[in-house]
């Protein structure tokens, strides 16, 4: 099953490699792939984890190597403390907070909410504070996807109508609200807006998982 | 070659994972294990005590392939069919609203938050000029 995974993968990246659509994001390609396989051949999701958690038990140690990015752009970090901080922070909140009002407003079931409340996040992350509040690991990933594939496609519209042009502002919008997604299209405006949306992003998951049981406790979500 | 040292690269991120987590379940911290050893090894870096030649290409490698750990998390969502229907779509609809909310307060916020930093930081400037001309 990790075998069958990771050709998979390598496949569906290679695919991606070729024709670029953000629909055709390997992880999008090769879950519903292998989804697929696993509903033909009716292998239950919990033999396919015989293997499976292999793979996800190196989650773990992912998310610790995110250290490493953060470091090689201390210095950076430093020079921009306040802005980057507060600009963090206010998109953590807003985008927890909106999410968990929203759907409460729709009537979304409990264990739902909690698994999206980390949507902001990047996906590692997402999933152990989903886990952490009691919602699910799957969920949780659904909800950081859809975030950050949206959030990249719309966020330039949105910069456009909200007169947003400094490229630190982009920049941490991008990769507080729609993490790696979001930081790849950074790229794209400039090498500043990169940057600033790779920390934005390691620290929001950072400021995150501080935030998030505060945010369900206060709001009682 | 390469490949030893990436796997060893990735058994030291290993071991300050688990550390991270023992702290966590010693002191029942609401924060995940992982983010605990995040820290700890930013700190560690900072401090010189572990060396950066100790984890980049371990690091490196790992942060490279992330989506393909991702993907037995994603094939879960196979458990849950009612995804498809109105609920999804429900979902999906939240998740997209607070998405462009957000974008749009915090884009806003930082771009403020940047002016004044700069401001600060010429009022310094001015006044480090005005001190020395008086």
């Amino acid at each position: 099953m990790i075998l069958l995974t990771v050709v998979v993968y390598l496949a569906m990246s290679k695919l991606y490699k070729r024709y670029a659509y953000p629909f055709l994001l390997p992880i999008l390609t090769t879950t519903t792939v292998i989804i697929i396989i696993l509903v033909m051949l009716h292998i239950p999701y919990k033999n396919y984890m015989v293997g499976g958690q292999w793979v996800t038990s190196l989650l773990g140690p992912a998310v610790v190597a995110l250290a490493y990015p953060l470091y090689k752009q201390r210095r950076f970090l430093m020079n921009y403390l306040f802005t980057i901080v507060g600009g963090v922070l206010i998109a953590a909140i807003s985008g927890m907070v909106s999410v968990g009002l929203l759907a409460k407003l729709l009537g979304i079931n409990h264990t739902l909410i909690l698994s999206i409340i980390p949507k902001s996040l990047t996906t590692p992350v997402a999933i152990e504070v989903a886990e952490g509040l009691g919602g699910n690991a799957s969920m949780a990933i659904f909800g950081v996807m859809i975030a950050g594939i949206f959030g990249a496609i719309i966020a330039p519209t949105i910069f456009k109508f909200m007169k947003v042009h400094s490229p630190i502002g982009r920049g941490i919008a991008l990769g507080s609200n729609a993490h790696a997604m979001g930081t790849s299209k950074a790229a794209e405006y400039s090498e500043l807006t990169f940057s600033m949306s790779s920390v934005a992003m390691t620290l929001c998951a950072i400021i995150g998982t501080f935030l998030g049981p505060i945010i369900v406790w206060l709001f009682h979500f | 070659m390469k490949i030893i040292t990436i796997s060893l690269q990735i058994v030291i991120l290993y071991i300050f994972s688990f550390i991270g987590t023992a702290i966590h379940n010693f002191f029942h911290l609401a924060i995940p294990g992982s983010i605990i050893a995040l820290l700890l090894l930013f700190i560690c870096l900072c401090l010189k005590i572990v060396p950066v030649k100790f984890i980049e290409s371990g690091a490196a490698y790992l942060i490279s392939i992330l989506m393909l750990l991702f993907i037995p998390t994603t094939v879960g969502i196979m458990n849950y069919p009612s995804l498809l229907s109105i609920h999804g779509a429900l979902l999906v609809i939240t998740v997209l609203l607070s998405t462009i909310i957000s974008i749009a307060i915090s884009g806003t916020a930082s771009q403020f938050f940047e002016k004044k930093a700069q401001k600060r930081k010429d009022d310094k400037e001015c006044n480090k000029f005005s001190s020395h001309s008086a």
